[in-house]
């Protein structure tokens, strides 16, 4: 393990138990231990936005750390053969081959707050001038760089980054480029336990993927934290009177404000969130994600008394049981066939070798099947490293059945869909609103949720062709869905829920058509403008008073401009808005991403041509849905006046977080595939991804990667087109008000029936789960009342019998027994006592008598 | 000597007789001292000496002492009489001639008979009187006629009861030396070493022991203490 | 007439007195003499024995601890006759009935 491996996992870990600390602090000493005025007191808070706040600041360090180590240069070669998994490639490359080796660097920038530093994405020369949040002096090495002729040249090649968080680093730069630098570090942190061959502990696997995980769920979470602190501010008093939930007799329900109970949970989800991210192996991965479902729970049904908020909090629980029981189908079948749990292992020299990633081998020789080795049975071949194939103690080679790793994709996408809220489990996932805003920004829009498209992306080795196919079905399918629910949706909240659904489905088909990079810069991307929004409509709703209609609200741009304009810039980059001089918003780019993706796959599946319509009509929905949102909001005339009378502006601790997540959810991705974000995310992806996977049989084939660049400029096209009829639709119905739309409703009944009513998925769980299980419960209970209950019973009847009369035969029989003897002992003693007369000379006497007595006796029995 | 014999068992009986009858101590205690020193003398005629010098010595001169001082510390008069009720008497009588009896009857007198067998183990028979058995088993006192050890010239002398307590019997003829020997009785050399018969040293150093600890108990126990009767 | 049986009718004579005396006198100390009478029957008949049947010289060993017995009996016997008297300040053992059952 090297000096920067042990540094980076400090301070990853140091973010991450940070939190932990913070939980403890808060839950066992946030009532009472800061002020004397514990109900009014907002240490708790303070606290855990200091542990959150910290913990940012360390992932970035391990940010800036990172990408100053791997800048030097690239983990990806073009001509490389089979590459070891995710393992560290140590390239001795030629810079020569790379055209634009000396990269623009990342760069940061100090914002008034002081507490973060943002890595905005600098690009080549003539792009960077735009970075506004660049102040560093732009080093004049950028060499003038064509990047058409780059990408069809067939060097695909990212650009290199460096980086240099200050002038004095400049002159290492040449020496540190011919470093050799591992791209991915794991380790073992702590041994729980052994049983016999399986070993469980903390593990960490840190690469570029887990260092941007980190920095992205920190800063949203700190972020989140500032607002919540205004958001909660209600529940600081001793008497919160609850408008939403009522006792048997019709009153609110009163009950004392839980603030710090509040930012304890936050504090726990944090420590969850992270170490899911951190962990180094499946299981660990597992703990926590069980550890973030339980953060869910207690957060969604954190207003407890509403009936509403613990149901919708059972059915987030329940449902991702079901998803985890996948998880947990798929972690008994790698556990059975690999014998570990890890993605990667340390040997002995401290280096980063094969685990669960390597061990399935990639090859584009031989007797493939979907790109995995294979013997001639059809198993696939376990493999170490290095590429041999292990061999068991018999000596026979380690395989595992094709059929089973499917079973093992599918169980633990299974966890994925679960989490994720992919269809069919997607239906929690709205419910889930019923929390308070700030957690459906962080927990179900930002973080949790997105955990299960992270484990899919870093799974990624693990999948076979018939797996990613149904990642990429069903995230076609949840993204069209939720979309069109969305379209109906008057809830403010509910619409950027189903939003969120849809947009996850878009990030699990880009992982699915073999997009990985384009699902996870989604993932970001997504991440930070949709936590905007929903700040945004947090403060919108904070504003109205818990207020969430929509056709209650409506010309609040002039009432709270801060939030508008921060929830358009949300808006237009959930909308793939392009912009001059390439100041696209980052949704632009990862959608872009996407559609490219799918359009590549499709081209080379025609048979699976829905999934190219889908995203790209589904494209255009968002568009209309989110523009629907932001003019029935935010524009036109009041529908409601009293509620727009008493709408004001939240206070600054809500605005600033705000204004610090827009640009991220503006400019995050900044420079799109050329990007930072982008660059720094492939830099540790899958190998095998890079040239795609050659159909076998009638299976599918998966694009190279090279096929989707390709595609960019005509995926960008037919999704922009998408999106601005969809843009266009809406100004016209709710900008303008061309449309009436009562009438309009009434004339599409049905339909808006049918989307109102979420595609009647909750009916049909009701009709297919529900209504079974209660008649069968019923008929159980019949069962249980009728035969059981009557049999039981009559057994305890005879019991009562039997116990009766074995009371009559202890009474009498063996008490009578015992006491006989008793007695009798007692009155022989009370004659005995007789002769104890306390005179030594009586006893002397019967002695004497005793003896003589004796003799006698024995005279007369042996006479003679 | 049978004259002597008779004169010393009268007295010592008519002695314990007397003691059982008076009703004042001190008298008890005289007649306690006629009989003890009348057992001495029977000591003497049975040969042994020794017994007997301790007897007078321990007995007569030692416990009837400390008796006599017992008498003269509890005493709450001169002449101190505690009278035992006539009944109580007259039971004891009873009851005492009872086990005169019964022990006197239970003397094999005449009705066993004590023989070697070929083993030269000793049998009882059943059959022959304390003159048979007294025959039939060589007297224990009976010393070699050679004259080496424990002349009787010398008279009756400390020598072999002083042998015994060192382990040294020259009263017990080894019996397998004699088969050995072919039946020749001989006497024990006591320069032929010690028997297997083990000697008596160590239990009268025991009892010298326990004499220190009863003398330092009794003196413990007697020492003047304030009761509560005394307050009361 | 120095028989055997003699002596051991001696013995039982001084052993039956001894008893007798144990059990009527009231006078502790006569109940001690007593004991003494009754260990002096004892010795007789070890002595007897030691003369007339092969006991030997363990006879007369023997008789010799019952006298140094007697003797440390006798001494802690009068301390407690001492103490007996102390606490009841009369000698009469008839007194001493607390464990009466």
């Amino acid at each position: 393990m090297t000096e920067t491996g042990e540094l980076l996992r400090n301070l990853l870990m140091t973010a991450w138990l940070l939190p932990l600390a913070g939980f403890v602090v808060e839950i066992f000493f946030g009532f009472g231990l800061f002020s004397k005025n514990p109900r009014h007191s907002k240490g708790a808070a303070w606290c855990a936005v200091g542990c959150i706040g910290t913990g940012f600041v360390c992932s970035l360090i391990a940010l800036l750390v990172w990408v100053n180590k791997t800048g030097g240069h690239d983990t990806y070669e073009a001509d490389k053969g089979v590459e070891k998994g995710w393992m560290s490639v140590i390239a001795d490359h030629n810079h020569g081959l790379h055209p634009h080796g000396d990269g623009e660097h990342a760069e940061h920038s100090e914002h008034e707050d002081g507490d973060k530093d943002h890595a905005a994405g600098g690009e080549q020369g003539h792009e960077a001038e735009g970075d506004t949040d660049s102040h560093d002096d732009k080093d004049a090495h950028a060499k003038p760089h064509n990047e058409e002729a780059s990408i069809e040249g067939g060097e695909w090649q990212l650009a290199s980054v460096t980086a240099e968080e200050s002038e004095e680093h400049s002159e290492t730069e040449d020496s540190r480029s011919a470093a050799e630098f591992p791209t991915a570090f794991s380790g073992r942190l702590y041994t729980l336990g052994e049983f016999g061959s399986l070993i469980v502990s903390l593990d960490y696997y840190i690469d570029s993927l887990t260092i941007v995980m980190f920095a992205m769920v920190t800063l949203i979470a700190t972020c989140i934290h500032l607002f919540a602190i205004g958001y909660m501010s209600d529940e600081l008093t001793d008497d919160y009177v609850d408008h939403f939930a009522h006792t048997s007799d019709g009153k609110h329900v009163h009950r004392p404000g839980r603030f710090y109970r509040f930012f304890a949970f936050l504090s726990l989800f944090c420590f969850s969130m992270l170490g899911l991210v951190l962990a180094g192996n499946i299981f660990q991965v597992f703990v926590f994600w069980e550890l973030v479902g339980i953060c869910s729970f207690l957060l969604i049904g954190f207003y407890t008394e509403r009936k509403s908020a613990s149901d919708a909090a059972n059915k987030a629980f329940i449902m991702n049981r079901v998803g985890d029981f996948g998880f947990l189908i798929g972690l008994m079948v790698l556990w059975t066939y690999f014998g570990t749990f890890n993605f990667a292992d340390i040997n002995d020299e401290g280096q980063v070798t094969g685990g669960l990633f390597s061990m399935i081998s990639r090859s584009t020789e031989g007797e493939d099947l979907g790109n995995v080795r294979v013997d001639e049975d059809g198993a696939v071949l376990i493999t170490s490293p290095e590429g041999e194939v292990l061999q068991d103690a018999d000596g026979n080679n380690r395989t595992i059945p094709y059929a089973l790793l499917v079973v093992a994709g599918l169980g633990v996408f299974g966890g994925c869909i679960g989490k994720s809220a992919q269809f069919p489990l997607q239906t929690w996932l709205p419910d889930a609103m019923e929390g308070p805003t700030p957690v459906s920004a962080l927990v179900h829009s930002a973080t949790m949720v997105a955990a299960g498209v992270y484990l899919t992306g870093r799974f990624y080795p693990m999948f076979t062709a018939e797996v990613l196919l149904t990642i990429a079905y069903i995230g076609g399918i949840t993204l069209f869905v939720a979309a069109t629910i969305a379209i109906v949706a008057t809830d403010i909240k509910k619409v950027l829920a189903y939003s969120t659904i849809s947009q996850l489905g878009y990030m699990m088909l880009g992982l699915g058509v073999f997009g990985w990079a384009a699902g996870l810069l989604h993932l970001i991307t997504h991440a930070f403008f949709k936590s905007l929004m929903f700040l945004c409509s947090g403060s919108v709703i904070h504003g109205c008073h818990h207020e969430q209609e929509m056709p209650k609200m409506g010309g609040l741009l002039k009432k709270m401009p801060i939030t508008a304009i921060c929830m358009l810039i949300g808006v237009l980059a959930i909308a793939g808005c392009p912009l001059f001089l390439g100041l696209h918003f980052s949704g632009y780019h990862s959608k872009d991403a996407i559609v490219a993706s799918a359009l590549a796959f499709s081209e080379k599946n025609p048979g699976h041509f829905l999934l190219f319509a889908l995203p790209l009509i589904t494209a255009g929905i968002t568009s209309f849905y989110m523009f629907r949102l932001w003019f029935m909001t935010f524009w036109g005339k009041p529908r409601d006046q009293h509620v727009y009378d008493h709408a004001h502006e939240s206070p600054w601790i809500m605005c600033v977080p705000l204004l610090i997540l827009a640009p991220f959810a503006w400019l995050c991705a900044y420079g799109g595939d050329q990007g930072d974000l982008y660059v720094m995310l492939t830099k540790d992806a899958p190998a095998h991804i890079e040239n795609g996977v050659t159909a076998v049989g009638d299976g599918v084939v998966l694009p190279e990667i090279q096929e989707m660049y390709n595609q960019h400029e005509a995926a960008g096209l037919w999704a922009l087109t998408s999106a601005g009829i969809g843009f266009v639709l809406a100004f016209a119905l709710y900008g303008m008000n061309l449309v009436n739309l009562d009438e309009m409703k009434k004339n599409l009944g049905a339909a808006h029936g049918f989307l109102a009513n979420k595609w009647h998925f909750d009916d049909l769980y009701d009709g297919l789960f529900m209504r079974p299980a209660h008649k069968v419960a019923a008929f159980c209970a019949w069962v249980d009342r009728t035969i059981f209950d009557t049999t039981l019973h009559f057994l305890a009847r005879l019991m009562v019998i039997i116990a009766q009369w074995d009371r009559i035969f202890d009474e009498k029989v063996v008490d009578g027994f015992v006491n006989l003897i008793a007695s009798a002992t007692g009155d022989f003693g009370e004659r005995l006592r007789v002769f104890q007369t306390g005179r030594v000379r009586q006893y002397v006497m019967f002695i004497v008598v005793g003896v003589v007595i004796l003799f006698a006796v024995v005279f007369s029995t042996f006479p003679g | 000597m049978s004259a002597l014999f008779l004169f010393f068992a009268i007295a010592s009986c008519l002695g314990a007789v007397l003691v059982v009858i008076s009703q004042s101590v001190v008298r008890m205690a005289f007649w306690l001292v006629v009989s003890l020193g009348s057992v001495a003398a029977l000591f003497f005629l049975a040969d042994a000496d020794f017994v007997g010098a301790a007897q007078l010595l321990i007995y007569v001169g030692g416990t009837l002492v400390l008796l006599v001082f017992g008498v003269m510390l509890t005493a709450s008069g001169p002449y101190m009489k505690i009278e035992t009720s006539p009944g109580e008497t007259a039971i004891a009588g009873v009851v005492g001639s009872l086990f005169l009896f019964m022990v006197i009857s239970s003397t094999p007198s005449g009705s066993a008979q004590l023989t070697l067998d070929e083993d030269g183990h000793t049998v009882v028979k059943r059959t022959g009187d304390w003159e048979a058995i007294h025959d039939a088993v060589k007297p224990a006192t009976s010393t070699p006629d050679d004259g080496s050890f424990d002349d009787k010239s010398d008279g009756n002398t400390l020598r072999p009861i002083g042998w015994a307590l060192l382990g040294l019997r020259p009263d017990r003829v080894d019996i397998t030396r004699e088969t050995e020997a072919g039946k020749k009785k001989e006497a024990a050399d006591p320069a032929s070493g010690p028997t297997a018969a083990p000697g008596y040293l160590l239990p009268f150093e025991i009892a010298s022991v326990h004499l220190l600890v009863v003398l330092i108990g009794a003196a413990y126990l007697a020492r003047a203490k304030r009761r509560s009767d005394e307050a009361s | 007439m120095a028989t055997l049986n003699a002596y051991l009718l001696v013995g039982a004579v001084l052993f039956v007195c001894g008893v007798i005396c144990m059990a009527t006198k009231r006078n502790g100390i006569g109940v001690l003499m007593g004991v003494e009478l009754v260990l002096n029957g004892a010795n007789v008949n070890f002595v007897a024995f030691s003369k007339f049947t092969s006991l030997g010289l363990d006879g007369q060993v023997f008789s010799l601890f019952i006298i140094v017995l007697a003797a440390a009996e006798a001494a802690v016997a009068l301390a407690i006759a001492l103490n007996f008297y102390n606490n009841h300040l009369t000698i009469d053992v008839d007194r001493g009935n607390k464990l009466k059952g």
